[in-house]
Parts: structure tokens; sequence; C-alpha cells
């Protein structure tokens, strides 16, 4: 059980959500942000200061949103493209810094006309 | 000689802590629990007080401060000495007990130890570039409102402890401002209202870009979220309520064995180090389950077992609580 970010934070990227994180498990991509499902504690303190109603949590997940859980879960324990290793589960944003890389369907996905 | 001397040392006084203060106590052993917040509660006190919790066996429905208090009360017969606002950070071996040290410098010599640090200490989550401003002018939390006393102060934050406090500066302060990233303040509907009819000013939607003064605050620098303009506003006193965020690595450091932050544990709920045992959210294994009925459990286990490792002689069993009477 964890919360999920859904490509609504594409080129958005607001960050609210890393400030309201108790445990620092939002993690900050190129073009989006995405939530390290083993280390979300399932409070829901990010999901109501999302000004583009991107998160979600994964039990209630919209059908056509489904596949941003799995989307999560790449982004820590795949290699994602341009990078050696997979990043598996660091314990904190803070300490990681932004990762600089993004999930294969986050870069193919077209520029989020709402990001301005 | 340790500052500290008990049978039971509790690190960690979230509700897995409390009961297994009270399971110590109800065994005869002499308890300390101690933790990082200056209150009791853990993540209930931390991140959901106001909130109902409905899956407690035996309580339909229960407000978070409200089970928390009930597991002080429960406890208290037994007198467990609370060490609190005090981080555990090493552990050594000594044979016939244990030493446990704080950040502050205080020692806690036990026979067993119980951690219950659920998801780790919880720190004040930085104000970025504050860290030389910090003590000089920037506090994180505000247990008292006479230093403010006359002074031009801005709160950042948009929670209930930003809105809260905002609110007990105002008429001690000369001013206060208070800035979010937000324009909407998550805080209780109520301190809201309070905050609209008060003579806070309000500054949203902006975040955070530079403290600025030489050697202690003189001003902070926002930028405003959408149209990215900054503006400095000056001030004498700086408090950032931007919550918290937990650490696990003090507890780390002590070698005990873990697994994605959790510490691995048997049946009997031991850990790796000699006399040290594992209760509540921190523990790992097949199967586990994060939930507050869980935790009890898992102290009630820990700390009879710990009892056998304490008093050889003594049994797992504790025996019922329907026989004795209370302390
Ligand atoms: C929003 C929210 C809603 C929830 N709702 C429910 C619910 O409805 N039902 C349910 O069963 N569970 C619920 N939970 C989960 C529940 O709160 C946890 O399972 C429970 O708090 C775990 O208790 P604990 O005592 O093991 O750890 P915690 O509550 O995390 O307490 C651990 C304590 O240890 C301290 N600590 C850690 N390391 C150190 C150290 N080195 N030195 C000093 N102190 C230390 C910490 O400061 C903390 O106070 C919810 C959680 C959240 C966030």
């Amino acid at each position: 059980m964890t919360y999920v970010i859904t490509s609504s934070c594409v080129d958005i990227k607001d960050m609210s959500c890393i400030e309201e994180c108790p445990v620092d498990c939002i993690y900050e991509g190129d073009r989006k942000l995405y939530i390290q499902p083993k280390e979300c504690i399932d409070c829901g303190a990010c999901e109501p200061v999302c000004p583009v109603d991107a998160i979600y949590p994964d039990r209630t997940l919209p059908t056509e949103k489904v596949v941003d859980k799995e989307d999560n879960r790449v982004f820590f324990y795949d290699v994602l493209p341009g990078k050696d290793e997979a990043l598996g589960s660091p314990g904190g944003s803070m300490k990681t810094g932004p990762i600089e890389a993004d999930t294969p369907r986050t870069l193919e996905l077209p520029p989020n006309p709402d990001a301005d | 000689m340790a500052d500290v001397g008990v049978d039971v040392l509790v690190v960690g006084a979230g509700p897995s802590g409390l009961n297994a203060a009270y399971y110590a106590g109800f065994r005869g052993l002499s308890v300390a629990v101690l933790d990082a917040l200056p209150e009791a509660g853990g993540q209930i006190t931390a991140l959901y007080p106001e909130k109902m919790i409905f899956d407690i066996a035996g309580f339909p429905a229960v407000r978070g401060k409200d089970l928390v208090e009930n597991l002080v009360n429960q406890a208290a017969p037994f007198e467990p000495k609370y060490l609190l606002g005090e981080q555990a950070i090493g552990y050594s071996d000594r044979g016939d007990d244990v030493l446990v040290t704080c950040t502050s410098g205080l020692t806690v010599e036990a026979k067993a130890v119980i951690v219950t640090g659920g998801i780790g200490t919880f720190n004040p989550r930085p104000l970025p570039g504050g860290e030389v401003f910090e003590g000089n002018g920037l506090e994180y939390i505000v247990p008292t409102y006479v230093p403010y006393a006359g002074k031009d102060v801005v709160v950042v934050g948009g929670g209930d402890s930003a809105v809260d406090w905002a609110l007990g500066l105002e008429g001690v302060a000369a001013s206060v401002t208070l800035v979010h990233r937000r324009d909407e303040f998550r805080a209780h509907a109520h301190s809201v209202k309070l905050l609209k009819d008060s003579s806070i000013t309000v500054i949203t939607p902006v975040s955070p870009v530079s403290v600025n003064g030489d050697g202690t605050v003189a001003s902070l620098t926002v930028r405003d979220v959408k149209t990215k303009e900054s503006r400095e506003i000056p001030c004498h006193a700086l408090v950032a309520a931007l919550g918290f965020t937990a650490d696990i690595s003090p507890l780390e450091a002590w070698g005990l064995a873990t697994q994605d932050r959790h510490i691995l544990v048997d049946t009997t709920m031991a850990t790796n180090l000699p006399r040290v045992f594992a209760a509540g959210d921190i523990t790992e294994y097949p199967g586990k389950v994060r939930l507050i009925s869980v935790g009890f459990g898992e102290a009630a286990t820990a700390v009879n077992n710990a009892a056998t490792v304490i008093d050889p002689e003594a049994t797992v069993f504790p025996g019922h609580s329907t026989e004795g009477a209370q302390a």
C-alpha cells in the first residue's frame, strides 16, 4: 500500500508534496515526481496539497491511471535511461537531491499543456 | 555510573513503546522510556493527534490523542521514567547489561532494551539556507512566546503549527507575517478563520529563497510561486514550521541488522544484538503488517521474552492481568 504520483505531475513538479512528506520518500525526476513505494508510510499528507490532483492511494487509482503505479516502481527498481544502476531505496530525497532521470514512459509523454 | 539505570529501556514513546512500558511495569521491572520528541505518542502525536482511529480492538472509535493519553495512564501506576527530548545514538554491550547514550550526553544502563523507534526520530524539516541562523533568530519550534516580545516575526508554513504559532505570537510580537507556498492553509478550519480575522499579514503563494543577515536574521527573501517575483521581508525572528521528517540512521549506527531501514527480528522479537529487542513499525519479518494493534502485540512479546533474559528463572508467560492487583 502506497500513494502514487500520476502523469498529471509531468512538467509541473510543484513540489508541495515533497514539503509535506514526513518520511521524505518523494523523489524529483526531470519531468515529474515519484513516490518510493517501500518508503511510503501511507499517511496521505501529500494528496491534498497537490495543485493538479496528481496523487492517489494505489488502492483507489482510476483504471486509466493504474499504469502510473508500475511507473513509480520502475523509477526506483529498474535501471533508468542514462543511469548505470537502479536507485532502489535510498532512504530520503533530501539525501539524494534531484535524480536527473525519468522512466521510459514519462520520457515519451507529450509536453503537458497545463505547464507554463 | 550511568545517569539512569533501569531493568528495561524503551527507545521510542509511540504506541508500541508505551505498551512496552506498561508490560515491563506489569512484570515488576523498572522501566524508562526515551523519545526524541518532547511529547509521547510517536506518529500519532506528530502526524494525526485529532484523527479518529477505528481499528484498535476494544475501541470502536478513539481519537489519536485520547489513545495516547490512555496508554500513558495505563503505564502510569508503574512510574516509568520518561526521558523526552532525548535521541538515542549509541549502544554498547557490557556483558551483564547495555549502555545507551544520547545526543545530549545522557547515558542509560539497562538489562534489556526494547527498540520501538517506528519510522525513526522526527526532526523539523530544515529551512533551505537557514543552517547558519539556527539559534540566531531562526527557530523550528516555539515552546514559549515570551522571547518574541516586541519583535517583527515571520512564520513560514501552512499547517497547524505554523498557524497556531502565528496566532499565539499576535499581540506579543510587534508584528507577525505568515508566508506559505499555497493560498490554502491545511490547518484546522477554525484556526484559519481566526487567522483571517487577525492582524497577521499573510503572504501567499510564496516559497522562501534565502535568509539574510549578518550573523543574526535580518530578513527573509521569498519568491512568488506564480509570478516568480522576489521580495524581501525584514524581520528580527523567523519561525520555520515546515513539518517533520523521520530519520532512522541513529539506530542503524548501533549495528542492528536491518532490511530497508527496518530491524530484523525473530519470533521472540529479539534482534541480532544481545539484550536488544524490537517491536512496532520498526520491525521486519515475512508477513509484517504495520499497524498499531500489531505493535501492541509485538511489544508484549518483546517485553515478556526480555524478562527471561533479565532473569533466566523468569517465565515468558507473564500470568493473566486479571489475576493480580494493579500496582
Ligand atoms: C496519518 C496516519 C494515519 C494512521 N492511521 C492508522 C490507523 O487507523 N490504525 C493503525 O493501526 N495505524 C495507523 N497508522 C500507523 C500507526 O500510526 C503506526 O503503526 C504506529 O504509530 C507505530 O507505532 P510505533 O510505536 O511502532 O512507532 P512510532 O509511532 O513511529 O513511534 C516511534 C517513536 O520513536 C522515536 N524514536 C525513533 N528513533 C529514536 C531514537 N534513536 N531516539 C529517540 N527516539 C527515537 C520517534 O521519535 C517516535 O516518537 C497511521 C499512520 C499515519 C501516519
